[in-house]
């Protein structure tokens, strides 16, 4: 709920103080006032107040009319400068705080809000103040400086998370939900929340609806979005793990079989291991490690034998373990050579990605440059020849070349795919590289084994015939640490899996989640308010005697629940177009009286969240009569605990005020003759 | 396959649109004038030859460098030709038609007053030709003079001459 409790402009001239102070009640409020008094600058003051001028096209004071910034004309033809002015303006929910804002200040940003927490207005005492920032970065998110967050808290206002542009997610802004209960003069009554700031969000207006009737599809799309989230933790879970296991395949030259990158369901872990090579096959890590213990168990107990008894076997084995050395480094000599070839071609892509972000740079330099060229205004920027009008190429090569050029936004989406191509080529580079590299480590560690072994084996043969064989000794050693380091890892490796297992197992609840979410994502709660809202929409179409189509034919359109009409085509088939374009001008009016209407009743029947409250800026457009206007007028006295302002001029007319407010229920505010006028001094 | 088995009715052709440099773009190239003419020229004006000198800089780094580097050794150090480009010409065309420049006694090229209304939105986005603009600031107005650009020119025919005759 919000009220407007009462406003107060300050305005302090060359000349002395001028300003207006008004009080607002529950239930309709009429501020009355003829054309140029100054009614619209108290309702942008309204707005200002609540940090919602974007809705008037812009930031901070430059929005504001001259009356509050520049000079104050009192009496007609007597003018005076403007010093210094403020905005005051009393709200009203569950507690009532009190806003200050700048329009005019040397000392102070109109970005700077103070927040009295009471009635400052109402009721003139000592107050304790806040100041907060509005529309700077973080203003509609931090949560202790940020006007607009303590506003949203202040209104018990969860605010939704909305998908932006750019597939992030970002909170519903305050301004895009005002257009709802705030209209104003101009662009206001141009189309349904017509004056919705453009935060790089998809379909705000139907955001809007969801939020202010409370419509469940809002919480299935809160849930999709946690579910999101809990996926990108469960992804960066199995990064983690995935690499613990890379590591124990690296420390024995081991290769992991059986394990995505990326989350997936494994329901059988028997097909998760890891190998490696021995002699002409491939087994697995404890496979390799029992035929390690078999060898080992076999000599243990044996007496190493003599040296001299060894000669022969040495020297076969030597002459085996040159051949190995041979075909080992003429391995890594062909995969070195491999190599530096792969990291040339890195290299390449990363300079052609250097090259494409540097043209993407001034590609989209160059756009903005067009679009400002566009502006002041040149001709070559819209592709005309200033001298011939002729159109021309977006292309400044010679124009007898046969060329077609892209325009300028379909480069820079040929370029951006081209970045994006070269960004996956360069990590599967990397990726290669990476492997190659794993590969000549194992080799070079090799190589440097097989010398070892060489060197022992040729040491042993100049050695004493008699004394036992070191070489035999060494192995046995060898042999027993690597059987007890493989067995350590093959623990390891099954600790890892249990992780794996709850991991997965997680991994599978989220996607049985998600494919649980409905497919109809309205609940029936949704469909009762939806179905209140078109029969409430239709009624009040009735009321104000909307005839530009039949009625039957309008209904609420599914996507972004704003009014759709039935059409007809050539071939038979029925089609849904928006209703602005099968309304006359006045009857679209009424469409938007009914529309604004409709969702505050249907959120007050249901409890839902709109403010309870509507601002409206001469509703009484086009050549709507002054008996229809009564009628909208008419439905508006009928609230009693939601707050209506109707700034409006009864076309100067005494006579036309009576006829429109006879006989009905409202409080009168009147503007006149100037909305600022001389403050009495006290 | 022989292509008579083909049996192929009927070809076409559609020419697509093809990627072309941004240097290439006419409103990116009359942009780079507007900010060569204000940050590098006095009263911004500048003959032909200066502006194909400072559009040729900005093509690359490696112009730059060689520029700074002429500058950096007081104008003693070695500097061979810069490149004219056509493009800039074509540029420069339709900049003197959108009243963007005007030619003074048919040998200088100078900003309008809707040529320094450009300038100053260009000026004003932050975001926009970030190293250009420092690249030319650096430069300034004092730095390439008319009469240098006169000597630069003059030892570059010498520098021709002395190539065709070996």
């Amino acid at each position: 709920m919000l009220k407007i409790r009462a406003i107060k402009l300050e305005v302090v001239t060359v000349d002395g103080e001028y300003g207006a102070e008004y009080f607002f009640d529950n239930g309709l409020n009429i501020i009355r006032g003829n054309n140029s008094t100054g009614k619209s600058s108290l309702f942008q003051a309204i707005l200002y107040g609540l940090g919602f001028e974007e809705l008037l096209g812009g930031k901070n004071e430059k929005t504001m009319q001259s009356v509050l910034k520049d000079e104050v004309e009192f009496p007609v033809g007597a003018f005076h400068k403007v010093i210094q002015s403020f905005v005051y303006l009393e709200i009203e929910n569950r507690d009532t705080v009190t806003i200050k804002r700048s329009i005019a200040s040397e000392a102070r940003k109109s970005q700077l809000v103070d927040v009295y927490f009471g009635p400052l207005l109402t009721e003139n005492k000592p107050l304790d103040s806040k100041p907060m920032y509005v529309h700077d970065k973080g203003g509609a998110s931090d949560e202790i400086y940020g006007f607009h967050s303590y506003l949203a808290s202040f209104l018990e206002w969860d605010l939704p998370e909305v998908m932006t542009t750019h597939g992030n997610f970002h909170k519903l802004y305050l301004q895009q939900i005002a257009p709802a209960f705030f209209v104003e003069q101009k662009a206001g009554w141009s189309d349904f929340f017509a004056t919705t700031p453009y935060y790089e969000m998809r379909n705000t207006r139907a955001r809007v609806v969801e939020f202010l009737l409370e419509l469940d599809v809002f919480e299935n799309q809160k849930l999709k979005q946690q579910l999101y989230t809990q996926k990108q933790v469960i992804g960066s879970r199995w990064d983690g793990l995935y690499f613990q296991f890379l590591q124990l395949a690296y420390k024995h030259g081991a290769t992991l079989k059986g394990l995505e990158p990326h989350p997936t369901i494994i329901t059988d872990f028997k097909n998760l291991f890891l190998t490696v090579p021995y002699e002409d096959q491939t087994l697995s890590l404890p496979e390799f490690n029992q035929i390690l213990m078999e060898e080992f168990n076999k000599t243990e107990k044996l007496e190493p034998h003599k040296v001299g008894e060894n000669v022969k076997k040495n020297e076969e084995e030597l002459n085996k373990l040159v051949n190995r050395l041979n075909k080992t480094s003429l391995n890594y000599e062909l995969l070195s050579s491999e190599m530096n070839f792969d990291l040339e071609k890195l290299k390449q892509y990363q300079l052609q990605l250097v090259a494409v972000n540097d043209d993407l740079k001034k590609n989209k330099g160059a756009f903005k440059v067009t679009i400002l060229g566009a502006a002041l205004p040149t001709k070559v920027a819209n592709n005309i020849c200033p001298t011939c009008q002729q159109p021309i190429k977006e292309s400044l090569l010679p124009h007898d070349i046969e060329q077609r050029p892209m325009g300028i936004e379909e480069n820079i989406s040929f370029l951006e795919a081209q970045q994006k191509m070269l960004e996956v080529y360069i990590e599967g580079q990397i990726q290669i590289i990476n492997e190659k590299q794993r590969k000549m480590e194992n080799y070079l560690n090799s190589l440097s084994d097989i010398r070892q072994t060489i060197r022992d084996h040729k040491k042993e043969l100049i050695q004493d015939e008699r004394l036992p064989s070191t070489l035999e000794i060494q192995r046995r050693l060898k042999a027993k640490n690597r059987i007890e380091s493989i067995s350590r890892t093959v623990e390891e490796f099954s600790a890892l899996i249990e992780d794996l297992k709850s991991l997965t197992q997680e991994f599978s609840q989220i996607l049985k989640k998600e494919k649980a979410l409905p497919k109809e994502f309205f609940s029936d709660t949704d469909k009762e308010k939806l179905e209140s809202l078109k029969d409430r929409f239709i009624q009040l179409l009735n009321i104000f005697k909307y005839s530009s189509s039949p009625i039957k034919k309008i209904h609420l359109s599914p996507d972004n629940y704003l009014p759709e009409v039935e059409k007809i085509t050539a071939s038979n088939a029925s089609t849904f177009q928006k209703i602005i374009f099968d309304s006359s001008a006045s009857d679209f009016i009424r469409c938007i009286w009914a529309f604004t209407l409709s969702l505050l009743d249907v959120s007050l029947m249901f409890k839902a969240n709109h403010p309870q409250l509507l601002v409206l800026d001469e509703p009484k457009q086009q050549d709507i009569s002054m008996r229809d206007f009564k009628s909208f007028l008419q439905e508006l006295s009928k609230y009693e605990t939601s707050q209506i302002l109707v700034f409006a001029s009864f076309e100067n007319l005494d006579g036309s005020f009576e006829e429109a407010t006879n006989g009905l229920n409202f409080k009168l505010k009147r503007i006149n003759p100037k909305l600022i006028k001389p403050t009495p001094v006290s | 396959m022989e292509i008579s088995q083909l049996d192929i009715k009927k070809l076409a052709f559609h020419s697509r649109p093809i990627p072309i440099p941004v240097d290439y773009r006419p409103l990116y190239k009359i942009a780079l004038i507007t900010l060569i003419l204000n940050f590098c020229c006095r009263e911004e004006k500048s003959t032909l030859l200066k502006l194909h000198l400072f559009s040729w800089t900005l093509k690359s780094e490696e112009n730059t460098q060689k520029l700074f580097d002429f500058i950096n050794a007081n104008f003693t150090s070695e500097f061979s030709v810069w490149g004219i480009e056509p493009a800039l010409n074509r540029a420069l065309q339709y900049a003197v038609a959108d009243n963007i420049c005007e030619v003074i006694n048919g040998k200088y090229y100078k900003l309008t007053e809707k040529g320094a209304v450009f300038f100053q939105m260009i000026k004003k986005d932050k975001d926009l030709f970030v190293t250009e603009k420092a690249i030319l600031q650096f430069i300034g107005k004092n730095k390439i003079t008319d009469k240098r650009i006169g000597l630069m020119s003059k030892k570059w025919s010498k520098f021709y001459a002395e190539n065709s005759s070996n």
